[in-house]
């Protein structure tokens, strides 16, 4: 076979998995808009558990802007400073419950097997899944920015707005690491979602979303430092409300390199491995 | 290369594992040729290995040892070239998308599989066409009638036009008239007509009687017979059946004192009791057998017929192929 048929088979076959790609995408949105009030909750649930941090702020603070926070971040908005990492860490929803759960589902629907047997890698249904909750969290973000933004006449910077979303782009691809194994981990070992529950709940803890990272403990701070929330949530809030920087940027941008090949890799290990464990134990098709 | 076998399975095995000493030997040490454009059959009961087999053949699992091959493919080294070169059915209903029209399904399945957007609408038009659910196109799968969801899973099946079927218990559940339908659609359109090799699952002798033209008898995970139904039912040393249709409580070792009368099977149906004995010389022992059965149950009718498939099936195994 000569060099170029080759290339065109490549090219073929790369195009036919992008498609897939899309088509997992495209059936998840129908599947969901026939769920119609569950779609709406998924817009307003939000807002009502935004406002608790507010609240919580307005009584320690006795306002919304502070002089102590001004201090240690140089930003005094505790509405805006709080509203940036709390949009942002949405996509953990993406990797932990989207991707993760994205084969369980088809298992419950009994559709599982079905998909399996066509001619497309297994990793195709995640990154459906995957697409289809990014731009799924996206909108839900967006409205978010404009109605919260609007309401408290919040101002961003909006010349950072191409480096935020740059970061946030870094952040969500390290993401998708955690995604492909939490996906490999459910599918061949029914309750492992509790390890899904126990990696979302440590990172919300641990991810600066609502104080900044000088505020944790060192164990949990140094734990912090493994997590592409972590550098996403500092470099989205530093480019879109200017806080300072604790970490230097070339460093931020390095970090979240590592960790995205580092997650990326493993979490494809981990996806191959027990999806071969999965078929030589025969656990697909037990629910 | 290989031959003109299209699916060659060789020796293989699949045991699984629940415990420390309980293991199933789902497949145990099976081998068999289908040739190209043949519509072969695997006759079992419940729990003989069917779906396990098939999930090896079409990469869903990984067997313990042995071979498959597919139109040439290795399921090992060329599972992506395996899984294009077939179409599966299993599962039955549950593997369609409910929320989705059976146009918004199949369109689905066609992107996975590859096929491009012309081919993929006039398939769509063609298929839905060919199986009567033009007026359900846009209708939610879940408003389908049972026996329209596997029509409509035969459509899924054939969305890339495949040259091999796996086809597993295809009209388990459906009442006489889909069942009837889908078996003279594999036979006369799939099989004949468009000239696909087939792998059909069944634990209904009656239908891998009427439409394969080899049959494999698997039980426990092993092939016990292999041949045409007219062979397999002439290798019976006994050439005739004695069958009663009784209502009772009928016990296997009654007819124990009558000479020639032991080997009976006993199955049951629609409210019925079949009695069968397999006997060269079914006069002979008739008298005595319904002395016996007139104690303890009321007899409907006696005849005496030729050896089914089930009746070898048993002779064969000592198992029954219903309610094992
Ligand atoms: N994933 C699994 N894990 C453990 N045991 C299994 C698994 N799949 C099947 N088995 C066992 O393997 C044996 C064969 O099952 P299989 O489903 O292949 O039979 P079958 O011939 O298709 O029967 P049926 O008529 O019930 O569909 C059964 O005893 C079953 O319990
Ligand atoms: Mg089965």
């Amino acid at each position: 076979m000569s060099l170029r048929d080759n290339r065109k088979r490549m090219l073929k076959t790369f195009f036919h998995y992008l498609r897939a790609v899309n088509a997992e995408n495209i059936k998840e949105w129908k599947i969901e808009l026939t769920y119609k009030p569950d779609f709406i909750r998924q817009f307003i649930e939000p807002f009502v558990y935004l406002f608790p941090y507010f609240l919580y702020g307005f009584a320690l603070l006795g306002g919304r802007y502070s002089e102590h926070l001004r201090s240690i971040t140089g930003i005094s908005d505790m509405v805006a400073y709080t509203f940036i990492g709390y949009l942002f860490i949405g996509f953990l929803n993406t990797a932990c419950w989207a991707m993760g759960f994205s084969l369980r589902k088809e298992q419950w629907f009994g559709t599982l097997e079905t998909i399996f047997v066509a001619p497309v890698p297994r990793w195709v249904y995640v990154a459906g899944m995957a697409l289809h909750s990014t731009c799924h969290q996206g909108l839900i973000m967006l409205i978010q920015a404009v109605v919260i933004a609007t309401f408290f006449a919040i101002v961003l910077q909006m010349s950072g707005i191409f480096m935020a979303l740059s970061i946030v782009l870094l952040m969500l691809l390290g993401l998708y690491g955690l995604g492909i194994i939490v996906a490999g981990l459910t599918i061949a070992l029914k309750q492992w979602w509790v390890v899904s529950e126990a990696l979302s709940t440590l990172i919300v803890v641990v991810t600066p979303i609502a104080y900044p990272l000088a505020v944790l403990p060192l164990v949990l701070r140094k734990m912090s430092m493994f997590l592409p929330t972590t550098y996403g949530i500092i470099g989205v809030r530093h480019f879109l409300l200017g806080e300072e920087l604790v970490i230097g940027l070339p460093t931020i941008i390095l970090r979240l390199f590592l960790i995205l090949i580092v997650w990326l890799t493993f979490g494809m290990i981990v996806f191959l491995v027990m999806d071969r464990y999965g078929r030589k134990k025969g656990s697909l098709s037990i629910y | 290369m290989v031959g003109s076998g299209e699916i060659i399975v060789n020796d293989i095995r699949k045991i699984f594992k629940k415990g420390k000493p309980d293991e199933v030997r789902a497949v145990d040490g099976i081998g068999f040729t289908i040739n190209k454009g043949e519509l072969f059959g695997l006759l079992g009961p419940n729990g003989a290995g069917k779906t396990t087999l098939i999930k090896c053949i079409s990469t869903l699992l990984i067997p313990d040892s042995g071979s498959v091959t597919v139109g040439g493919y290795d399921i090992y080294r060329e599972p992506l070239e395996v899984r294009r070169h077939i179409g599966v059915l299993t599962g039955g209903e549950r593997s369609l998308y409910w929320k989705l029209t059976p146009v918004e399904n199949l369109r689905y399945f066609a992107a996975l599989y590859g096929v491009s957007r012309k081919v993929t609408k006039e398939r769509i038009t063609y298929l839905l066409e060919l199986m009567g659910l033009v007026d359900k196109s846009n209708v939610r799968v879940e408003k389908l009638s049972s026996g329209m969801k596997q029509k409509l899973s035969l459509a899924r099946v054939l969305i890339h036009d495949p040259p091999v079927l796996l086809v597993d218990e295809p009209t388990l559940g459906l009442d006489p008239y889909f069942a009837r339908f889908i078996r003279d659609f594999v036979k006369n359109e799939l099989n004949k007509k468009l000239k696909k090799t087939i792998l059909l699952t069944t634990h209904y002798m009656d239908e891998a009687d009427e439409l394969c033209e080899r049959i494999a008898f698997m039980n426990r995970g092993k092939i016990e017979a292999l041949d045409t139904p007219d062979r397999l039912k002439q290798s019976m040393p006994q050439k005739q059946v004695l069958e009663i249709k009784c209502q009772g409580t009928i016990e296997k070792d009654m007819f124990e004192t009558i000479d020639g009368a032991a080997g009976i099977n006993i199955s049951h149906g629609e409210g019925f009791v079949f009695l069968r004995w397999n006997t060269d010389n079914p006069e002979l022992i008739l008298g005595n057998i319904i002395e016996l059965v007139r104690e303890k149950a009321k007899i409907y009718s006696v005849r005496v017929t030729t050896p089914t498939l089930e009746d070898v099936f048993v002779h064969l195994t000592g198992a029954s192929l219903k309610d094992a």
